[in-house]
């Protein structure tokens, strides 16, 4: 198995009362409670945080794009990408994922992945999802009725951009470019290895990635029963192709916390877990659905679950902590708890690589990283052995040994 | 009684999908319908059929023409997809009536083609953009039941707008026929008809709904200051869908308007 430290940047300190003031955490929260100057602190305690994964073992470091949200501070995940490149030598750099529909011309974020893959030596993985309608119709006022289309067009336009050596032209409804001819090129060949994040359920997802072989990435937050419904759906697709269900082409994401003991888990981590469910608890729904979002067959397929919620009362209480373990929402307690909780979902689901969310809404710097070391010394050694009869062919093939910088360091005076 | 027929446009070939009723030699009345559609036939339509020559197509995108929204880029394309109808029918000109959406498409088509418009009645017409009156966001609703707004009371969306279809279909067209809105609205519904509406010599009338939130009555006013010799009224009681909720008023306003010049 692989192990994966994902980090959101949230803004940490959300009055009580925010939920009482703001229908959102998304696109409109009211951006007085932001302070720059502890956002700066902040990004360096994150990209801190990040680089100790890649220091105790962890085998990728994971950003991710996301606009106007005080749970994501990062709506250039390339940048942190580009600072994690200098300051990291191993770990796979995730970019979990640029809104490529977003880029206009695509082209850009073709170079900008390009350019981190030759900065970090090869070691970039490409997720390239299409993105959220709080993202990318309402704070980016992409036109949704449209959206999937641009986004095929633009995924195709990266790939081509990146594969072929001459110049060419692209004549597209979203992009018209006389001359495509991307300097630099990625070192990973013929491209980065491309990972599609999707929430939910989702089968043109499913059928994008098993038809190109891209790996699927589904999110466990929303527990179990949801994300094995999405991972067997998308595996059913995977076999429908004629391909092996190489475990190594699937990611899960879910929030682990581990202690010395499951108690002491609990007592440490329950407040942060809290923070973040009491602050996006009934999420405004007039943002979640952009017309056009979803073809008719999305819609068809999502269709029951809304008619129903329709007419449901929405949550109204914090999930309690034992209720997040049952539903498998929740990875946390002592190293050997946490170890069969994870062999249990991985294996459930059939996949080959974790992306665990270690930092949770207000937790400390000293809390993320005793709880980060715990797992990669106690927890890893258990579950490494997960899918060791498959070969990995869906994290990056970096150069065989980095950048030999010392001359150019020392020249400089810089150690 | 009315019939909805398919037809293919002169020139080009391109599919309409048309609810035609009402007295073949009577006036001729292009409905342009809303953000909703034409549910069904009925309602302001059946009693504008009484005296008009009723000539009601789903836009492309909407309802049966849902597959066609990729053909209709913008405005222009309406317009001609419109008038194509129109030559295609055999009609050299007609009354023209639009709410919502389709009041934009209206104003469109009077602003390039003014030969084939013989009266202009603009509903609840978005297409025009106010930082003071923006109204509500259309397409920021809940999902489980994204035209709510629309009305004067959520149940009123389920006994106008789902009833008497299948529950699922019904909803898939509410959600299509937002897309294929957002299409040309998105994100928000300045569609730069405002440099050519000094264009419209037709005589025009612009209402807008009492009780409508999402097209502010102050709009109305901006409407009529910007469409040389138009006049406005307001309808009393009306959410947006005034077609659904108040269908007796609006084909009263939009026969008075037409056949007599009467606004009030």
């Amino acid at each position: 198995m692989k192990f994966h430290w994902f980090h959101g940047m949230p803004w940490p300190h959300l009055p009580a009362d925010f939920r009482a003031r703001n229908r959102s955490v998304w696109v409109d929260a009211d951006s007085r409670l932001y302070d720059p100057v502890e956002g700066g602190r902040l990004y360096h305690e994150y990209l801190d945080q990040l680089e100790f994964a890649e220091r105790v073992g962890f085998d990728g470091l994971v950003v991710n794009e996301h606009h106007q949200n005080v749970f994501g501070l990062m709506p250039s995940p390339q940048l942190m990408a580009a600072a994690l490149a200098r300051r990291t030598s191993r770990a796979a750099i995730v970019l979990l994922g640029m809104s490529i529909a977003l880029y206009r011309p695509a082209t850009r974020a073709a170079e900008e992945i390009a350019m981190l893959d030759v900065l970090s030596g090869g070691r970039v993985v490409a997720g390239l999802p299409l993105g959220t309608p709080m993202d990318a119709n309402f704070a980016y006022g992409a036109n949704p009725a449209h959206f999937r289309d641009v986004y095929r067009e633009h995924l195709d336009l990266m790939l081509r951009a990146w594969q072929d050596p001459d110049v060419f032209a692209w004549n597209g409804e979203s992009v018209k470019l006389r001359y495509v001819n991307i300097w630099p090129r990625p070192i990973q060949r013929p491209h980065p290895p491309i990972w599609m994040p999707a929430d939910g359920i989702s089968s043109e997802t499913w059928d994008l990635c098993a038809e190109r072989g891209y790996a699927y990435v589904c999110l466990a937050s929303r527990g179990l029963a949801p994300a094995q419904a999405a991972m067997d759906g998308f595996w059913s697709r995977v076999t429908a192709h004629g391909a092996p269900c190489n475990p190594y082409q699937g990611a899960v994401s879910q929030t682990i916390v581990v202690a010395q003991t499951d108690d002491e888990a609990q007592q440490r981590y329950q407040e942060h877990i809290d923070y973040t469910s009491r602050h996006t608890l009934d999420e405004f729904a007039g943002w979640t659905e952009a017309p056009g979002w979803r073809t008719e067959r999305g819609i068809r397929e999502r269709a029951a679950q809304t008619l129903a919620t329709a007419s449901v009362q929405r949550p109204s209480r914090v999930p309690t902590w034992n209720e997040r373990i049952e539903a498998g929402s929740l990875a946390a307690g002592s190293p050997t708890t946490v170890a069969e909780q994870l062999e249990h979902l991985m294996s459930t689901l059939r996949a080959g690589h974790l992306i665990g969310v270690f930092h949770i809404g207000d937790m400390s710097h000293e809390l993320t990283l005793s709880s980060t070391r715990l797992f990669a010394e106690q927890v890893i050694p258990r579950v490494r052995h997960l899918w060791d009869d498959h070969d990995d062919h869906w994290s990056p093939s970096p150069l065989a040994s980095a950048y030999d910088r010392t001359t150019t360091r020392e020249w400089v005076g810089v150690n | 009684m009315a019939e909805l027929t398919t037809l293919d446009l002169r020139p080009g070939g391109q599919t309409a999908h048309v609810w035609e009723g009402g007295d073949a030699n009577a006036p001729a009345l292009l409905f342009l319908h809303p953000v909703t559609g034409i549910p069904r036939w009925g309602g302001a339509l059946e009693a504008l059929a009484a005296d008009f020559h009723v000539i009601a197509p789903y836009q492309p995108g909407w309802g049966p023409a849902k597959d066609d929204l990729p053909g209709a880029r913008d405005g222009l394309d309406l317009v001609l997809f419109n008038v194509d109808l129109l030559n295609t029918l055999g009609v050299e000109s007609a009354h023209v009536a639009g709410l919502s959406i389709g009041a934009w498409i209206g104003a469109e088509i009077a602003a390039i083609r003014p030969d084939v418009v013989q009266s202009l009645t603009l509903i609840n017409p978005l297409g025009l953009w106010s930082e003071q009156h923006p109204g509500e966001d259309i397409f920021a609703q809940h999902p489980g039941f994204p035209t709510a707004v629309l009305f004067t009371d959520p149940e009123r969306r389920n006994e106008l707008l789902m009833a008497d279809r299948d529950p699922l279909d019904a909803y898939v067209t509410e959600l299509l026929d937002l897309r294929a809105s957002a299409k040309f609205m998105w994100p928000i519904p300045d569609t730069g008809v405002g440099r050519r509406l000094v264009r419209i010599d037709t005589r025009t009338l612009v209402a807008t709904s009492e009780h409508d939130q999402v097209v502010a009555q102050e709009m109305g006013d901006i409407w009529r200051a910007a469409i040389p010799g138009a006049q406005s009224v307001v309808i009393d009681g009306a959410p947006h869908a005034a077609d659904l909720e108040a269908p007796e008023a609006v084909a009263e306003l939009i026969r008075s308007f037409a056949l007599e010049g009467v606004t009030a």
